[in-house]
């Protein structure tokens, strides 16, 4: 993938957790601590999809849950991104083919970046938010042509 | 003594003139302009983009989850229903039928006082 070249601003990130059990949302938070501070970046975790760049989706995503991911997606602002953390949400991980899973979360949003692992390490995690980064980076790229 | 200055009120506290006034509009209307010409242009009016987020929640319609005045009383209103339904059955908003009342009412409590002796 290419390099970063005109992001101008933070990357802000909403994390939304489907039925995870909760070690890849501890491995988000880890990607956060002192050691790996991806704040110094400017990549933030925000408590608002209306004020996020990226989603996070942890987990196999709940019947009951796909249509607040749905609405979550749909209130981020253009341009946006979306990773999937962890092979729950890639695949259905252990819970594949469960009666009381919607999916993996391709089949619910759109999906940009897979980050596979049972959980993946902060390191994966924040090579996928860069890859979303470049991928907004694009979309901007494109909506400023269309501006123009 | 200019236009501009006839139109001046002046008073102990100060002065008001319209045409600063409206100067000042024009000005901050700029302002205001400049600020939302700068906004996010791919934003989508209509949309789950413009509604209040609630961890994904459906947004109801305000009218349906506003707390009203009288929301506060619900506890006490609920423990006394029995009560409060033949009251509120009563309360018409009609003024003749609360003369009615009056009257009756009145009638009744001259009757009790004096009726009887
Ligand atoms: S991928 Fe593994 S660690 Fe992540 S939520 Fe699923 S089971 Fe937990």
């Amino acid at each position: 993938m290419g390099k970063l070249t005109n992001f101008k601003r933070s990357l802000w990130v909403f994390h939304a957790s489907g039925g995870s059990c909760n070690a890849c949302d501890i491995e988000i938070i880890a990607a956060l601590t002192p050691r790996y501070d991806v704040e110094r970046f400017g990549i933030k975790l925000v408590g608002s999809p209306r004020h996020a760049d990226v989603l996070l989706v942890t987990g196999a995503i709940p019947r009951d849950f796909a249509d607040k991911l749905r609405r979550i997606y749909e209130q981020m602002p253009d341009p946006k991104a979306v990773v999937v953390i962890g092979c729950c949400g890639t695949s259905g991980g252990v819970f594949y083919d469960s009666y009381n899973i919607a999916g993996p979360i391709d089949e619910i949003i759109p999906v940009d970046v897979y980050v596979p692992g049972c959980p993946p390490r902060p390191e994966a995690i924040i090579d996928g938010v860069v890859k979303a980064w470049l991928k907004i980076e694009k979309l901007e790229k494109e909506l400023e042509g269309k501006k123009g | 003594m200019t236009w501009i200055e006839s139109l001046t009120l002046n008073s102990p506290s100060g002065f008001w003139n319209p045409i600063v006034w409206l100067a000042f509009l024009i000005v901050f209307a700029l302002i205001g302009y400049l600020i939302y010409s700068r906004g996010n242009r791919s934003y989508k009016p209509n949309t789950d983009q413009v509604k209040p987020f609630l961890s994904g929640n459906e947004v109801e319609d305000v009218e349906e989850i506003r707390v009203r005045a009288g929301d506060i009383y619900w506890g006490f209103i609920e423990a006394l229903k029995g009560y409060y339904n033949a009251l509120m059955r009563m309360h018409t908003g009609d003024v003749r039928d609360y003369i009615l009342w009056y009257l009756g009412l009145g009638a009744v409590i001259l009757f009790v006082l004096v009726g009887g002796v």
